[in-house]
């Protein structure tokens, strides 16, 4: 009798377990943490645009949806974003420190694509590297 | 060195014309929802868009990427099933705005045709639909609606979940441009 009730015990511990590794680990699992990520690529933001405007398709398959460190001089700063040499734009989840216009920082972000219409490199999920 | 010549030339033509209205934190947001099942939408806050308000003619690029959904799964899938953002990492509009004067925009707006090009998945449409354009101090606000569907873009539904995605998909578009 006893050995019954571990028995199903054990069986309704382990259903249990798979189902929420089911919906915590699969459905409903955490998205990529960008900021926690380690950076694939670390470049200047100038290299990073030249890279993308001599040849999309690589730039592509080398960037895109990676998380990669740029560095270069903040050009422009407005809201939640930061533009860095010209020609990389770095959105925010967390409104970016002002302060740094016109300084030389290191960007960590997720390369989203290259903005034919603007002719610019956009990385999402940014933080500034201290 | 082609391509940076191009650009080059294409950025001092923009200079050039005064008259050009953009922004690069455009919002296109998607919904495929089907009443009482899960949200199915996605977001996109960093769209650019540009208005050439002489000749009528709009411009906006959404990288595919950069749509953001709550819940990180639908994320990987509309990536990796559906639009196969790798493959195709943007879509872009290429259009005009019927009878756009600016001199007559006022803080209200008005309705006003919106009609072009619309490429995703390395297919391309025509669409059309009306958009509302007002003017709030120096800044053009376009924001309107249309529909599609997955099939136009050869974008395939598996059977198994087609009864909690929607066959029509609003995309629904808001850009605040400035000079």
């Amino acid at each position: 009798m006893k050995k019954k009730l571990t028995i199903t015990l054990a069986v309704v511990l382990v259903l249990g377990a798979a189902a929420a590794y089911v919906y915590y680990g699969v459905l409903y699992k955490e998205g990529r943490n960008i900021a926690q990520e380690a950076a694939t690529h670390t470049l200047p933001a100038a290299k990073l645009v030249e890279t993308y405007t001599t040849n999309q398709q690589q730039a592509d398959s080398l960037y895109l949806n990676k998380t990669i460190e740029v560095q270069g001089v903040v050009t422009a700063a407005q809201d939640s974003v930061l533009t860095v040499a010209g020609s990389v734009f770095c959105s925010f989840d967390q409104l970016p420190d002002r302060a740094s216009l016109n300084k030389t920082v290191t960007i960590k972000g997720r390369c989203i694509g290259f903005d034919e219409l603007f002719g610019e490199v956009k990385l999402d999920q940014c933080t500034i590297k201290p | 060195m082609e391509r940076i010549f191009v650009t080059l030339l294409f950025l001092a033509t923009s200079c050039l014309y005064a008259q050009k209205y953009t922004t690069k934190t455009g919002v296109v947001k998607f919904e495929a929802s089907v009443p009482s099942f899960e949200e199915i939408a996605g977001e996109n806050k960093t769209a650019s868009a540009a208005l050439d308000t002489a000749t009528g003619d709009m411009a906006v690029l959404a990288l595919m990427k950069g749509f953001r959904f709550k819940v990180a799964l639908m994320e990987e899938h509309f990536n990796e099933n559906y639009v196969e953002s790798d493959k195709y990492p943007k879509a872009t509009f290429k259009g005009k705005v019927t009878g756009l004067d600016v001199a007559k925009l006022t803080a209200t707006g008005g309705s006003y045709t919106v009609s072009g090009d619309l490429t995703l998945h390395g297919k391309t449409k025509k669409v059309s639909d009306s958009a509302k354009i007002s003017k709030s101090g120096d800044k053009i606000v376009v924001t309107g609606e249309f529909e599609v569907t997955p099939a136009e873009f050869d974008i395939e539904i598996p059977a198994v979940v087609s009864k909690k995605v929607a066959d029509k998909v609003k995309i629904t578009y808001s850009f605040t441009l400035a000079k």
